[in-house]
């Protein structure tokens, strides 16, 4: 990293570590699948702007396909059929 | 339309307690707890049961997940894999079966019961040291991430060192784990 911004990069991330450790680790635990949840939105976004001609029902499946990409893709190399 | 996975995350955890069946949260989800939260597209857990248990915990959740006909086996340690998709929806619990694999049996047996009221149910949970342990194995980019996150949101003094050092250096992770200790800033 440019040794300009360290220090900047270095406050940002103290922040962060300081904001962690006055979160409960139950709502740490939730925070994991609600930042998923708005992950997901975004991503329905993305597939609505890029077919904007497709309906509700057609953007879901679009969406579901990507998401079980993105699972096959983080599986790949660690992960052998049974 | 929008998601919302909690209930999703919740009734497994209600199964789990309900079946009795022997568990600890894995992956990002067991980071979360000790480190930062990041986005967890999944429910990941190592049990400890028979096939009757693993048939019980699959049929307490069959009204809201699908299990996936195709089991795998892990890379790293070999070990099996279920996995269960909520239906309708984009969220998946990963059940790994307990290996014979040292750390992860010492990690299994040094796992946490915690209760969470908002899942209404205990929940077992790694030790922060054991999710160090684990990611420095797995060492993708974000497991990387995740070591440091934690040892960072975690006291240093809180973590048993000697107890890290000991997998580290079983597992040749021990200079990865110092180069990822010098990267953290100071905190306090």
């Amino acid at each position: 990293m440019n040794s300009e911004f360290k220090p900047l990069a270095d406050a940002i991330y103290r922040e962060r570590v300081l904001r962690a450790r006055r979160t409960p680790p139950e709502e740490r635990l939730l925070d994991g699948v609600r930042l998923y949840d708005q992950a997901l939105e975004r991503m329905r976004m993305g597939v609505q702007l890029q077919h904007p001609e497709a309906g509700a029902e057609e953007v879901e499946c679009l969406l579901v396909s990507r998401v079980q990409k993105m699972w096959r893709l983080s599986d790949h190399g660690y992960y052998r059929p049974a | 339309m929008s998601d919302d996975h909690i209930p999703h995350m919740k009734r497994v955890a209600q199964a789990l307690e309900a079946t009795g069946v022997a568990h600890v949260l894995v992956g990002s989800m067991s980071s979360n707890v000790h480190g930062f939260a990041r986005a967890t597209k999944d429910m990941g857990l190592v049990v400890q049961t028979d096939v009757a248990g693993l048939d019980r915990l699959f049929a307490a959740i069959a009204d809201s997940f699908d299990l996936d006909p195709q089991a795998s086996f892990e890379t790293v340690t070999g070990t099996l894999r279920h996995i269960a998709v909520a239906k309708g929806s984009k969220f998946k619990v990963e059940v790994f079966c307990l290996s014979p694999d040292e750390h992860d049996q010492e990690r299994f047996r040094r796992r946490l019961s915690v209760n969470y009221p908002s899942l209404n149910a205990r929940v077992c949970i790694l030790t922060a040291e054991d999710v160090i342990i684990t990611k420095l194995r797995w060492a993708r980019v974000k497991d990387l991430e995740d070591v440091k996150d934690v040892i960072a949101v975690q006291e240093p003094s809180a973590l048993d060192w000697n107890y890290i050092h000991h997998w580290t250096d079983l597992h040749g992770t021990r200079a990865k784990l110092d180069a990822l200790r010098a990267e953290i800033p100071t905190i306090d």
